[in-house]
């Protein structure tokens, strides 16, 4: 096994291409490290991709661009995650107790996994892409599309996540995200995300209800029948209560952990507690 | 009641909570290797139960780096025999051979090699080819006990002879009760799940074994390894390492044979250290129970009779036939039984947990009890006032009983000594506002919108040691400055025994904690000590330390008396200084008498205080406990949160309160993990555990309850050191059931632990209130 | 192997690691700071948290081999001048610790966050602490702890 530390992207993508399935890009390190035992007879070349400047935040052109090496922690502290249209990023991160991890994690990572993480989740809400690059060039794909399976996505061999884009919500547009789990510091069990529009009349013109963690594979899932009962109307109590209720038909896993069954509760509790919280930042949103 | 004291009763630090804060506390896994060390890795039983039909290590022993594999062909078979108590086997997972041909649990030890590092060793794991023959095996418990189950292993039939305990007519009992109430209950799995995980390093010096590791068990491993490899005790020496958490988890077990022999073959020192998985998975667990309770009543609430079928879940090896408990005493009935039956079944062997049978038993009473308090409307709190045991009151179910009978074939009658039971009902219900919380059966305490409140409560009682655990040997020696060491064999595992064992000889000998230097974890300096376990350390241990501490003052009284004229029976120690007691400017600094040459001897005097004492059965004390809990239920998200915990303890005099505090608090942690979260889930196919670390074992972090209130009601036993008892266990044992109770009270359903939120959901839907 | 220099508590170490090594397993197997303690390997309770640059990482998640251009704290380097650190002294006199295992980690992650916010709430403390485990359930006297080492670290 060989570590290779290069200082900019055209140095990384040849090793990328040199290696193929055999290499694995690492940042902060916790998948492959969490994950040792059973990576060790299939990588031959660890690829440390945190020289490459892609760390950072910044607004361009009517999108957020976050660069794949940006720790969870850059995303709680930085001005344009934590207030304002994009304060979701930083919510998302709070909901994890592990101040470690939020040193170590980074979105790229938590993009290519699905299920024990929470970003996902929230950039499926937020219409994210995702900017995959390689020796033959960058190319874009939504995250809607990314994942295919447990641990597995879009990356083909000698590709790599280089940025997530955001596009900048419309005027009067909130984000929430809510989470269960077992215990504080725990894998998440159900997650959810909302990002709503309030319209003429203070009716929801936009919405987009994202549910992860509990779903097969643990790939994040719109909501679209929930999505639809909100989407036309006045946001009150009884209508969040039934567009809960509608997201609990998302298809959740049955194991040890969780039923189906509590799972499905907590999709609704989950989606009922975001789209609160998405709505109270909407009315404070010019 | 005790005199006034200048140590015990006040809460000094740790004596090594430097080390500990500045990390140069060595554990097992942190000490240093030794010259021309290997490292060992054990190869595991992926079937629940199987006949090792062939095992190939050619390819394993010819990879270079490897020094030695260890297979059931080394047939490293010790004495069955095993130290004087006849209950279990030191090794808690005793089969024989140490390595055996017949697996029966899955990670059951099938190799061990051990080679230049951890990587080698893994690989050589992966060169080993075995062929197993799969076989027949039962992992429930009542199955295990059908005429023609599977046998779980190679002896003896998988349900032990049962532990029989009757006083009384117990059915002409139940005759006579107006109301008999009946309920089952069993418990999840819990596992110690220590923070640490364990190392043995072994070394062979020609015949001479020396091993290191952290323990709580010094001398029975010492005893144990004496016994499974015919050494003199001469030949073996045990240094233990204080441990990062144990629980009963660390005393001899199957891992630290393996090391020793694995030494052996390999003529070099070598260190097993085990994964966090294997820590969790293949050493021990505690013994899940499936108890039968009954209990009769008359229309008063005055219990009449009680009996108790607890049939406890060994695992493949564990072997107890008893659960270690006292519980079933603690209501006071003319007529009884308790039975007590240990199973096997083809799952991780399971042994002594914190709080053991008081624990698993108490939850089963507990419950029944606030069934019949239910039955006939009385409040619970009342109940237990009425029923609870008192001080004289026989203890039939007792192990003083049992072993005295195994032992001896006799059987006396062994009564309560001090209690403070009542203490600790009434004022913990003042403390946790029981009267204006609970507002009735079938009435939750308090409803807020979604979110419903319960109130619930529990006690327990549990033994501060047990006199069969063994004498103990202590001694203490005086330095020219005054200063002392005070050997012990005392297992340091986080309950701060050795600062109390220093305390109760600090105010023996009139100095100041830090004083006195404690020296342990050496089977070769220190005397016998008991086993840390049956939370005996200060109860029993330190009835030696501070005979002991007696002696050496005793000595020290003498020569001072020499030194002033007078008669030592005149003569106090205090704040360092020997004085004429009436007349107390006559004196001499304990360091001028420790230094100053006398003139027979024209040198200084040498004091060693020395004491091996053994306990009296009759004399052993039991601590009692009483917990309340309030408990909110959000009926939204079916999540259990706890509000309130009084815990209101007696343990006697309590010598230092920090220390017992944390007890409390740790074991309301544990055991409140145990009521919610914790849960080792066990393939239903193929017996494997499907959590086998934090990350779906859940135990409970800072994020996750409420901090308890803690309350000692500090009644002065005579035979306890200063009037104390013990408190290590005792505060795990109330703690679920009073969860389980307070559960119930907020929304009707009696439901076992873990109480998840699983198993709250599908209770509310099926009892919408 | 790769040779690396590491910087430990102000100390330079040279040594030789293999990609996979973790810095834990480098911190303690090869320096021999057994301080810092591997209760998991795999990032689960804390007992491994070290300072990169005087933030708190899972040593055990962490590659050695990635961690050479920064400045390492581990528990050693807290009274490495010869003077408990006030979180230290705070632990021994307000009984923060049972066994000790968790107590490098706690103290380590506690400093972390006094230096960043040296007068946390007690909800703060906590999440400082969210990844923590402390198996003897010590949590109630940690909490207070590291309450007293703020207010002895500012003087108070």
């Amino acid at each position: 096994m060989e570590y290779f530390n290069p200082g900019d992207l055209k140095e990384a993508y040849e090793i990328l291409k040199k290696y193929g399935d055999a290499a694995i890009p690492v940042a902060g390190s916790t998948f492959f490290m969490g994950h040792r035992e059973e990576l060790f007879d299939e990588v031959d070349a660890v690829v440390n991709i945190k020289r490459l400047g892609l760390s950072y935040i910044r607004l361009e052109k009517g999108r957020l661009c976050i660069g794949a090496t940006t720790t969870l922690a850059d995303l709680h502290r930085n001005g344009l995650t934590s207030k304002g249209p994009f304060r979701i990023f930083a919510e998302t991160v709070r909901e994890l107790k592990i101040m470690e991890v939020r040193n170590a994690a980074t979105i790229g990572g938590e993009v290519c996994i699905a299920g024990e993480v929470d970003m996902p989740t929230t950039l499926l809400a937020y219409d994210a892409d995702i900017v995959i690059g390689s020796s033959k060039g960058t190319r874009t794909v939504s995250m809607s599309e990314f994942h295919k399976g447990y641990l597995k996505n879009a990356l083909q061999t000698a590709e790599m996540v280089i940025e997530v884009q955001v596009p900048e919500p419309g005027p009067r547009t909130g984000g929430g995200f809510a989470k269960f789990e077992r215990t504080a510091a725990d894998l998440p069990i159900v997650n959810a995300a909302v990002r709503l529009t309030l319209g003429r009349g203070d009716r929801c013109s936009d919405v987009r209800i994202s549910v992860g963690a509990a779903t097969v594979a643990g790939i994040p899932q719109r909501a679209n029948a929930a999505e639809k009962v909100l989407l036309d109307g006045a946001p009150d109590d009884e209508r969040i209560r039934k567009a809960a209720a509608a997201s609990s038909n998302v298809k959740c896993v049955n194991d040890f952990r969780a039923s189906a069954e509590l799972r499905a509760l907590w999709v609704e509790c989950a989606v009922e507690d975001a789209i609160r919280k998405a709505l109270a930042h909407a009315r404070e949103e010019k | 009641m005790g005199a006034e004291t200048t140590v015990v009763g006040k809460s000094l630090p740790l004596i090594d909570a430097r080390e500990k804060v500045t990390g140069r506390l060595k554990y097992a896994g942190d000490l240093p290797p030794l010259h021309r060390m290997h490292y060992a890795k054990v190869l595991r039983s992926p079937y629940a139960h199987a006949r090792i039909v062939n095992i190939d290590t050619s390819k394993a022993e010819a990879l270079p780096g490897v020094s030695a594999v260890l297979t059931h062909k080394d047939d490293i078979t010790g004495r069955k025999k095993t130290c004087n108590t006849p209950w279990v086997d030191p090794s808690f997972n005793f089969r024989g051979p140490m390595i055996s041909q017949e697996v029966c649990y899955v990670g059951d030890e099938v190799a061990v090699v051990s080679a230049v590092d951890e990587d080698t060793a893994k690989q050589a794991l992966r060169l080993i080819e075995v062929e197993y023959e799969e076989l027949p095996a039962v992992f429930d418990l009542e199955q295990s006990m059908l005429a023609g189950a599977p046998k779980v292993r190679p002896w003896g039939p998988n349900a032990l002879e049962p532990s029989l305990f009757r006083w009384g007519d117990v059915d002409a009992g139940f005759r006579e009760a107006d109301h008999i109430i009946e309920n089952r209950i069993t418990l999840g799995n819990q596992q110690h799940a220590p923070l640490d995980r364990n190392a043995c390093i072994a070394d062979w010096d020609g015949d001479k074994l020396s091993i290191w590791t952290s323990t709580q068990a010094l001398f029975w491993i010492r005893d144990a390894v004496t016994d499974f490899f015919e050494l003199s005790p001469n030949k073996v020496r045990v240094h233990s390492t204080p441990t990062g958490g144990s629980f009963g988890l660390w005393w001899g077990n199957n891992f630290m044979f393996l090391a020793i022999a694995v030494a052996r073959k390999a003529k070099r020192p070598v260190r097993l250290v085990l994964t966090r998985d294997e820590v969790q998975t293949t050493v021990k667990r505690r013994e899940r129970p499936l108890i039968d309770a009954r209990i009769g009543i008359k229309a008063d609430g005055t219990m009449v009779a009680q009996s108790y079928r607890h049939i406890m879940d060994n695992g493949a090896y564990g072997n107890k036939f008893d659960p270690y408990q006292s519980v079933a005493d603690i209501y006071t009935t003319p007529h009884g039984k308790a039975e007590f039956i240990g199973v096997a079944t083809n799952l991780l062997p399971a042994g002594c947990m914190r709080g053991v049978g008081d624990l698993t038993l108490a939850y089963a009473i507990e419950q029944t009890v606030d069934m019949a308090a239910e039955k006939i409307n009385m409040d619970p709190v009342e109940f237990r006032l009425k029923n609870h045991w008192r001080p004289g009151d026989i203890c039939h179910t007792s192990q003083e009983v049992l072993f005295a009978k195994l032992l001896f074939n006799r059987e006396p009658e062994v009564a309560l000594t001090s209690s403070g039971l009542e203490e600790c009902i009434r004022k913990g219900a003042e403390k946790f506002g029981w009267k204006e919380k609970w507002k009735g059966w079938g009435k939750p305490s308090s409803v807020d919108g979604n979110k419903v409140r319960g109130v619930g409560l529990g006690i327990s009682t549990h033994i501060s040691g047990l006199a069969f655990f063994g004498f103990n040997g202590i001694t203490i020696k005086v330095n020219p400055d005054g200063t002392m060491v005070l050997t012990t064999g005392i297992g340091r595992m986080g309950q701060g025994g050795d600062t109390t064992q220093a305390m109760v000889a600090a105010e023996v000998l009139g100095v100041e904690l830090g004083d006195v230097n404690v020296v342990d974890g050496d089977s070769e300096v220190c005397g016998h000590t008991m086993v840390t376990f049956g939370s005996n350390g200060m109860h029993m241990v330190a009835r030696a330390t501070k005979a002991a501490a007696e002696d050496a003052r005793r000595q020290i009284l003498e020569f001072a008396a020499q030194r002033l004229e007078a008669n030592p029976e005149d003569l106090d120690i205090r704040d360092k200084r020997i004085f004429v007691k009436g007349s107390p400017e006559v004196g001499v600094t304990l360091k001028d008498l420790m230094s100053s040459p006398i003139y027979q001897y024209l040198s200084p005097p040498e004091v060693i205080g020395r004491a091996s004492k053994g306990v009296e059965f009759d004399k052993a004390g039991k601590m009692m406990i009483c917990d309340y809990a309030e408990v909110e239920i959000d009926r939204r998200t079916a999540q259990l949160r706890v509000v309130k915990f009084v815990a209101y303890h007696d343990s006697g005099t309590i010598v230092n309160p920090a220390v017992c505090e944390n007890q409390v608090a740790g074991g309301y942690c544990q055991s409140l993990g145990m009521a919610t979260t914790e849960h080792l889930v066990f393939d239903e196919e193929s017996g494997a555990i499907l959590n086998p670390n934090f990350m779906d074992y859940k135990i409970l972090g800072p994020l996750d309850m409420p901090d308890p209130e803690i309350y000692f009601e500090q009644v002065y036993d005579e035979d306890g050191p200063f009037g104390a008892k013990g408190i290590g266990e005792g505060v795990t044992c109330a703690v679920p059931v009073a969860i389980s109770n307070a559960v119930y009270n907020a929304i009707g359903v009696r439901l076992h632990p873990p109480i998840t939120p699983d198993k709250i959901m599908r209770a509310l839907k099926q009892n919408p209130r | 192997m790769q040779p690396i220099t590491l910087n430990i508590n102000g100390e330079q170490h040279e040594v030789s690691v293999r990609p996979h090594w973790s810095l834990a397993y480098v911190i303690r197997e090869k320096i021999g700071l057994t301080g810092t303690k591997t209760g998991c390997e795999m990032g689960t309770c804390g007992s491994c948290t070290v300072l990169l640059d005087g933030k708190p990482y899972f040593s055990c998640l962490r590659m050695a081999i990635d961690s050479s251009s920064y400045a390492i704290t581990t528990i050693e380097g807290l009274d490495a001048d010869g003077k408990l650190h006030p979180l230290q002294q705070a632990f021994i006199e307000d009984h923060g610790m049972q066994c000790g295992f968790c107590t490098p980690g706690m103290i380590i992650a506690a400093k972390a966050l006094l230096d960043e916010n040296p007068a946390p709430a007690e909800q703060e403390i906590r999440e400082a602490i969210g990844g923590h485990l402390c198996r003897c359930g010590t949590y109630m006297r940690i909490v207070k702890s590291i309450q007293k080492g703020a207010r002895l670290a500012r003087g108070n």
